[in-house]
């Protein structure tokens, strides 16, 4: 029920989202490739910050994975902050997958968005028992040093078709405009 | 002598009485003739007015009937002008009833919307039992994994027991046969465990999508609210 042009348009999204939502710095570098691609690293295997979309035709469940190690610790919390990581790593989570959210808004008049939870990476293989139309996950590196991963997953209850235009606004935003 | 003098005088007397006469008859003929041509002048010059006055009356009452033609004319056109302004009047009416219904309705709309609205207390309440939920889960994570530590050390009890048995020697058999069914309940228990937490991942992962599902549902039901209420409102103000 979710059109090859739906699924691509959602991957996009959610690639602008963690490229723009997930970096601490806007000349960070951040990579996402397909798990499982070549040269993609594993996904870590701690915790998940689960997110829900909903909208009438379809939810939307969006997974960061993360583990809570020195690096990942470094990159997230600034040295002078005195808030914990998953304060902070929440907080991140909620604004990357609310710029998923205002994208879609475009697309789908009707959508509301959940506070985040974070479950054990356990809970990974049961994502099937949600009869998900759409289902893929990515691994997420940050300046070739912070790996994290992304998990989406869409259940659908209507058809659902539409094309993304995300790469203009992305591309244009900062630069001079010379006429 | 005197008698013709007298005569004389009588018969002078009389001639001159009749010149007199004469005169008199001619002057007085006269004076009837200036007399008359003058009443003819004047009953000519009456006529001629009298005929003005004629063509005078004969006009005006023409322009009298032309007059009442048209006042006969307007006062149609006045009856047909009131009747088509009491049907605007009531048009009117019935059009200012039906706005205040709408406005009416317009209000009733928004404020049924504001007390939808509500409902996004309930969704948030929801949401806490999901917390309330997924803390009992942990609870039930946090016992199996306790379950899971004994279980583990049952099964090096049982494995020293063997060991003991074996120890033993044929003393010991019936007790190998004891340790070695406590190590296979044992083993019973780990497997029974491992799929304890299995479970209550799955029901981590279906708790949590469902719930949030219900979260996010409330707010777009709030947010849908929200915007029928501003509809609404502005539909009121345009009405007022």
């Amino acid at each position: 029920m979710i059109s090859a042009h739906a699924k691509d348009s959602i991957e996009r999204i959610v690639f602008k989202a963690a490229k723009s939502r997930l970096t601490m710095d806007a000349g960070d570098v951040c990579e996402i490739v397909p798990a499982g691609a070549h040269g993609a690293h594993s996904l870590p295997d701690a915790n998940l910050v689960v997110l829900t979309i909903s909208g009438i035709a379809f939810r939307l469940l969006l997974i960061v994975h993360f583990d809570e190690d020195e690096r990942t610790h470094q990159y997230f919390v600034k040295e002078e902050s005195e808030r914990a990581f998953l304060e902070v790593f929440l907080e991140i989570c909620n604004l990357c997958c609310g710029a998923v959210n205002q994208e879609l808004l475009n697309y789908f008049p009707d959508l509301g968005m959940s506070t985040p939870y974070v479950l054990s990476a356990r809970c990974m293989p049961y994502l099937e028992a949600l009869k998900p139309e759409f289902l893929a996950s990515y691994a997420v590196t940050i300046n070739n040093a912070i790996g994290l991963g992304a998990t989406v997953c869409v259940c659908a209850h209507a058809p659902i078709d539409f094309v993304a235009d995300v790469s203009a606004v992305e591309d244009t935003s900062g630069e001079l405009e010379l006429f | 002598m005197i008698q013709q003098y007298l005569l004389g005088a009588l018969a002078g007397g009389v001639v001159t009485a009749l010149v007199a006469l004469a005169a008199h008859r001619l002057a007085s003929a006269r004076a009837m003739r200036r007399l008359r041509s003058e009443a003819e002048r004047q009953v000519h010059t009456l006529t001629q007015a009298g005929d003005a006055q004629s063509e005078l009356i004969g006009l005006h009452e023409q322009q009298t009937q032309a007059l009442e033609a048209s006042i006969a004319q307007l006062r149609t056109e006045l009856t047909q002008q009131s009747a088509s302004a009491d049907e605007v009047r009531a048009e009117l009416k019935a059009a200012l009833e039906g706005k205040d219904q709408l406005a009416h309705k317009a209000t009733q709309l928004a404020a049924e919307a504001a007390r939808l609205k509500g409902l996004a207390g309930t969704f948030e309440r929801w949401h806490e039992q999901m917390i309330s939920l997924m803390t009992q889960n942990q609870d039930m994570h946090a016992k199996n994994r306790e379950l899971s530590s004994i279980v583990r050390h049952v099964v090096i009890v049982s494995l020293n027991a063997s060991i003991e048995a074996a120890r033993a020697g044929t003393a010991g058999r019936g007790f190998a046969v004891v340790a070695s069914e406590v190590r296979a309940l044992a083993a019973r228990s780990e497997e029974l465990s491992k799929s304890y937490r299995d479970s209550l991942h799955r029901n981590d992962l279906t708790t949590t999508a469902t719930f949030q599902d219900i979260q996010a549902g409330g707010k777009m039901i709030t947010a849908s609210l929200s915007s029928v209420e501003s509809l609404a409102n502005q539909f009121q103000s345009t009405l007022h």
